[in-house]
């Protein structure tokens, strides 16, 4: 019965937000909303608006039109501190000039909870801890964060969304510069958290896979939204990718009864 | 093993002050430095060296160490420069250029006035800083660093030009002050460094985990909950005052910004409290040794505080160099 409730609960709410910086459209009048628990893809070619679209929900910048709400009030609302109860972020990548241990940098994800006088108890202890081990990185929480691999970094940085105890996820491109099996376990890693989620991805093939429903941006517009069933078609693929493929269904790894889509691209694009 | 540390630097500490309070131009035996601190003998000269001149001016070193140890580590958080430091950011030449103004204009050589010409020296060279780093928000780090050098160049020239209109006695005893020196120290104005040092490792230690959280990139540090602009300018207006303050007494004391935050993360994470802590407190020994061998290395003479920090710290920045090219080639 709860479940229920929750699940139709929307979390998040974006209407008709559009985004104009020097006289060019960055985003025009897009609209979607993510329900509770879902977990949502973002696709796009490059440049199309993903980061765009994400940092206005993350509050980065401000939309120059349209309105998001957060839990039925707009986002503007919340203070930056109470936002960041709620939304957590992990980013393509991050500067790290400094030695920073990756216990700390997990730490980190106390900020939004913690008053400015107080110091770590061991409850905030033993709830890095439990983050470290969910991304499987307890033997490196003494190391220094720059010694780490990509993938790492990735996984230290869920841990520090972990620790946020967010209600929504958001993900800008995480994997994009990891190998295969990491892009796999990061996204894997973000689904079960359970929270809502909200993730651009590159890999089609894996967003398809992993997400509940597809939103597809181009040229700042949302072109499509559905299951990825509805939205991965081979127009849509030839319309806003620029690719000739083939899409063919096959069941859900981690749900044997629904379908996915399936892509296969055709090659020969150099004569 | 932190802890140890902290407690090990702090006993050092203590040693040291006794050390700074012992050595010198008269010999003070250690075992007569108690009975000297407890009983009070108008008569007694050694007493007076200790309380009047090596007590407030070891003081005053200590201060000024942990003080610009934390000026560069606050200016390193928040433009994610590790190379940042007041001296070379052209904060302390835009405080010095206040003061010798203030200087030249109207004879002033002490008192509160000559610090608030440095702060709004170093406010000058600040905000001309900020402003040409907010234009190239692509390259922020190179381009502050170079500002930086540039803006201290300019101070520089502008100070030189008001010294050479100024008349030949002012010159001298400006010149001795640029060198850097404690030995202006006194019981009389002693709070006032004191005052602001304190409150920025209080602030420091109140800011801590949203300026850790400023170490990972302002984006990350916004879906934190922090509100960076505001952060990053309060912190830099708090540098800038703690350089000015400091540059108003001691002169142009340079480098230690850079050096003493480098080196205590090198042995640890510095998101800790222990970290800040180890920070000023390192910072506060070094300049109170460097103090001690300005004043006993040469027979009856004193050697200016900056020249030693300055080769120090500038063979410290040529090796930082080097090695930060060797594991970025190495990567």
């Amino acid at each position: 019965m709860n479940q229920s409730v929750q699940a139709t609960r929307t979390m998040l709410d974006v209407q008709q937000v559009g985004l104009q910086i020097n006289q060019s459209y960055i985003l025009k009048d897009v609209s979607f909303n993510i329900k509770a628990g879902q977990f949502v893809g973002l696709l796009g070619p490059n440049g199309a608006g993903k980061s765009s679209l994400l940092r206005c929900i993350y509050r980065f910048i401000k939309p120059t039109r349209g309105q998001i709400k957060f839990l039925d009030a707009p986002v503007e609302s919340y203070s930056r501190q109470e936002y960041a109860k709620q939304v957590a972020v992990v980013l393509q990548d991050v500067p790290e000039q400094f030695n920073l241990a990756v216990f700390d940098v997990v730490a980190m994800g106390l900020t939004p909870h913690k008053p400015l006088f107080s110091s770590m108890n061991h409850e905030d202890k033993s709830e890095i801890a439990m983050a470290l081990a969910k991304v499987g990185l307890t033997h490196k929480s003494t190391q220094m964060f720059s010694s780490l691999s990509g993938g790492e970094k990735q996984r230290v940085m869920i841990a520090r969304a972990m620790v946020q105890q967010p209600q929504l996820l958001i993900m800008d491109e995480p994997t994009s510069h990891l190998d295969v099996k990491y892009q796999i376990q990061i996204m894997e890693l973000a689904k079960s958290l359970g929270v809502s989620v909200l993730a651009s991805f590159h890999d089609l093939n894996l967003a398809a896979a992993i997400s509940d429903h597809l939103l597809v941006l181009h040229d700042g517009e949302l072109k499509a939204q559905g299951s990825p069933l509805q939205v991965l078609t081979s127009e849509l693929l030839s319309d806003v990718f620029g690719v000739c493929a083939q899409v063919t269904q096959v069941p859900n790894a981690h749900n044997e009864q629904t379908l996915v889509p399936h892509i296969r691209y055709h090659y020969g694009y150099i004569q | 093993m932190s802890k140890l540390v902290l407690s090990g630097l702090l006993l050092l500490t203590l040693l040291s002050f006794v050390s700074a309070m012992s050595l010198g131009a008269i010999d003070i035996k250690l075992s007569d430095i108690w009975q000297l601190l407890v009983s009070y003998d108008v008569t007694n000269l050694a007493q007076k060296v200790l309380l009047e001149l090596r007590l407030p001016r070891a003081l005053l070193a200590f201060l000024a160490g942990s003080g610009l140890a934390m000026a560069g580590l606050i200016l390193q958080t928040v433009t994610r420069n590790p190379l940042a430091d007041p001296y070379l950011f052209g904060v302390s030449s835009g405080a010095s250029f206040g003061v010798v103004m203030l200087f030249a204009l109207t004879g002033v050589q002490a008192g509160l006035v000559l610090s608030g010409a440095a702060f709004a020296g170093s406010l000058l060279a600040m905000t001309v800083l900020l402003l040409i780093a907010k234009s190239q928000l692509n390259n922020q780090v190179e381009s502050m660093l170079l500002a930086g050098v540039a803006l201290s160049f300019l101070f520089s020239a502008c100070t030189s030009l008001l010294l050479y209109w100024s008349d030949p006695q002012a010159v001298t005893a400006i010149v001795f002050w640029t060198l850097g020196s404690f030995s202006r120290a006194d019981w009389q104005t002693l709070w006032l460094p004191a005052l602001v040092v304190l409150l920025s490792v209080s602030c420091m230690l109140l800011f801590r985990r949203t300026l850790n959280a400023m170490l990972l990139g302002d984006e990350s540090a916004t879906t934190l909950g922090v509100n960076v602009t505001k952060l990053r300018l309060g912190m830099l207006l708090l540098s800038s005052l703690l350089t000015a303050v400091l540059v108003a007494m001691c002169g142009g004391v340079g480098f230690v910004g850079l050096m003493i935050p480098h080196i205590v993360r090198f042995f640890l994470s510095q998101a800790t409290t222990t970290g800040l802590l180890l920070t000023a407190l390192s910072g506060g020994l070094f300049m109170l040794w460097v103090d001690i061998v300005a004043r006993t290395v040469l027979e009856n003479q004193e050697l200016p505080v900056g020249v030693i920090t300055a080769a120090i710290g500038s063979v410290f920045f040529l090796v930082l160099l080097v090695l930060r090219k060797r594991t970025a080639a190495s990567m």
